[in-house]
């Protein structure tokens, strides 16, 4: 098990910070990347993969500094978000030569392996300047697995993929982090990250804003209210006792739906099952309504 | 992975285009010798002629365009495109990975301007093979401090291919034709020196030693090949908008 380790690293340009003292651990499993364009997320990633020296810091996979460092690529697979392959290339001959290079015993087994990991068998016999967006990104996955790394770092991994292509990457990063591995991805679509992912980082404007798993640090969020759904036996009575309690900021019945807003997550989660047996209803359901990643998220960004 | 790496780079740089281009530029020489033995010379002239011939065209058109396009793209056309990345992000010391680049680029040169020197030569003189293999040596010698200083220009800056045309055309061109002092640091010169000294017929007049030419020439390889080196290890990727 590997683990990537940034210590007050910070990356820039002439006046323009990138990154700015930012330290975080990543380990086994699958961990999501986070942050609006130009917040340093690829320059972030770009210092994780050793393709950039950080200005100060340090950046680590295991007790390895990553920068000028080659010996890492042989623990780190890493998918760049930019599309650059080398047109004349077939997708096979593409991985094949990525085994070769990586100095794999066997690089025959190995491309049909990661070929097949990233369902490209039907295509790796065409040359890669014909593919497209989709298919260039698999050959790129495909290319950065053939030496079965304990880390890989994907820079926008499901850019151009369509929804099944989507899913097929999803099931095999799970399958990959299931296996220890450490798994890193940066993406700008909440939705993708909620899915793969409990762990995410986020970073704005250069800064880490949060780390960890986004239902944790929605709780965290306390100066803003927690929303609540509940489905009761009668949601009209159970709605006026609520509303009696300190804690309710305010109560909302729509379309049959009783929402909740409070400002404490853990008084209003105490509060409803007495108000339920007070107002003599049953409660069938009580369900935090905007523990999203979405929520979370946009509220960092605008903080 | 050598052989990976080896195969990978004269892919890359045997693309179809560039290889028919740099084709036909060799394939001038060949044309000038075979016209000029078609106009039936007298033979006492022939030698005099060709060896002008090899060394003001071959080596002195010839060579530096051919080199100026093979070793700025060695690398360089990597760096451009940003498929360098593919070969970075592998365990292997980048000090192998210049000195594979170089040795693939300077044999592409060395068969692309060497060989039509070669043949340009026994043509050239009805026969001979002596003065064609001298300017033909000097050639592959040429080729290697040409590249090493291309492909080094070409990890320093994005515009190695106009300074180093600039290079060709203003330095060794003019500035070492008005100068003397100055064709020491000329690449052009340190191969006309070693043609030359192995054709031994007079035709050319080399102003450098051959002695100084191959210890400047070659000196000047190894302090490109470091630099290179030096250079690809720190290259840096920038992120595009995140």
């Amino acid at each position: 098990m590997s683990q990537i380790t940034l210590r007050e690293v910070s990356r820039w340009y002439g006046n323009v910070v990138a990154v700015n003292d930012v330290s975080f651990e990543v380990g086994a499993g699958i961990t999501g990347l986070l942050g609006p364009n130009g917040a340093g997320k690829t320059t972030l990633l770009h210092m994780m993969a050793g393709f950039l020296a950080p200005s100060a810091g340090d950046v680590r996979i295991d007790d390895s500094p990553t920068w000028r460092h080659p010996e890492v690529y042989r623990r780190i697979g890493f998918v760049p978000e930019r599309e650059a392959v080398h047109p004349f290339l077939t997708g096979r001959q593409f991985v094949h030569s990525s085994a070769r290079l990586q100095g794999v015993k066997d690089p025959d087994a190995a491309t049909e392996r990661a070929i097949e990991m990233v369902d490209l068998r039907e295509a790796s016999g065409r040359a890669i300047g014909g593919y497209s967006k989709g298919m260039r990104q698999r050959v790129k996955v495909a290319a950065s697995l053939v030496h079965d790394p304990e880390v890989l770092v994907l820079d926008e991994p499901f850019n151009g993929m369509d929804p099944r292509q989507r899913l097929h990457m999803m099931d095999l990063l799970r399958s990959m982090a299931a296996e220890g591995r450490t798994i890193l991805f940066s993406s700008h679509i909440l939705e993708e990250v909620e899915r793969l992912s409990d762990r995410v980082l986020v970073v704005v404007a250069g800064r880490l804003a949060a780390s960890g798993d986004f239902r944790r640090i929605r709780r965290l969020m306390t100066d803003r209210p927690h929303t609540f759904s509940v489905r009761s036996s009668d949601d009209r009575l159970l709605a006026r006792e609520l509303l009696a309690s300190p804690e309710v900021q305010a109560v909302e019945l729509h379309d049959g739906v009783l929402t909740v807003r409070t400002g404490d997550y853990g008084q209003l989660t105490r509060a409803v099952g007495p108000a339920a047996q007070r107002a003599g209803v049953s409660l069938l359901e009580l369900r935090p309504a905007d523990e999203s990643l979405e929520s979370v998220f946009s509220y960092l960004v605008h903080r | 992975m050598t052989a990976a790496l080896l195969s990978l780079t004269l892919r890359g740089l045997l693309n179809r285009r560039r290889t028919l281009l740099l084709g036909l530029i060799g394939a001038l020489v060949l044309l000038v010798a075979v016209i000029y033995r078609l106009s039936g010379p007298a033979e006492a002239e022939a030698s005099t002629f060709t060896g002008r011939l090899l060394a003001d065209f071959g080596l002195g058109v010839l060579l530096p365009l051919v080199a100026v396009i093979v070793g700025t793209a060695a690398i360089g056309s990597e760096l451009d495109d940003g498929t360098i990345l593919y070969l970075l992000a592998k365990p292997i010391p980048r000090m192998l990975i210049v000195a594979i680049k170089l040795l693939v680029a300077a044999g592409v040169v060395t068969v692309l301007v060497a060989l039509p020197i070669l043949l340009a030569g026994i043509i050239g003189t009805g026969g001979s093979a002596s003065l064609g293999l001298a300017y033909a040596v000097a050639a592959a010698f040429g080729a290697l401090e040409y590249t090493s200083v291309f492909l080094a220009l070409s990890l320093v800056t994005s515009r190695a291919l106009v300074i180093g045309l600039a290079y060709v055309v203003v330095w060794e061109g003019v500035v070492a034709g008005l100068f003397a002092g100055t064709r020491i640091f000329s690449v052009r010169q340190h191969a006309l020196a070693v043609g030359d000294a192995l054709a031994g017929d007079g035709a050319v007049t080399a102003e450098l030693a051959a002695g100084s030419a191959l210890l400047i020439g070659f000196t000047v390889t190894l302090l490109a090949f470091g630099l290179a080196v030096r250079r690809l290890e720190r290259v840096e990727l920038r992120g595009d908008s995140n």
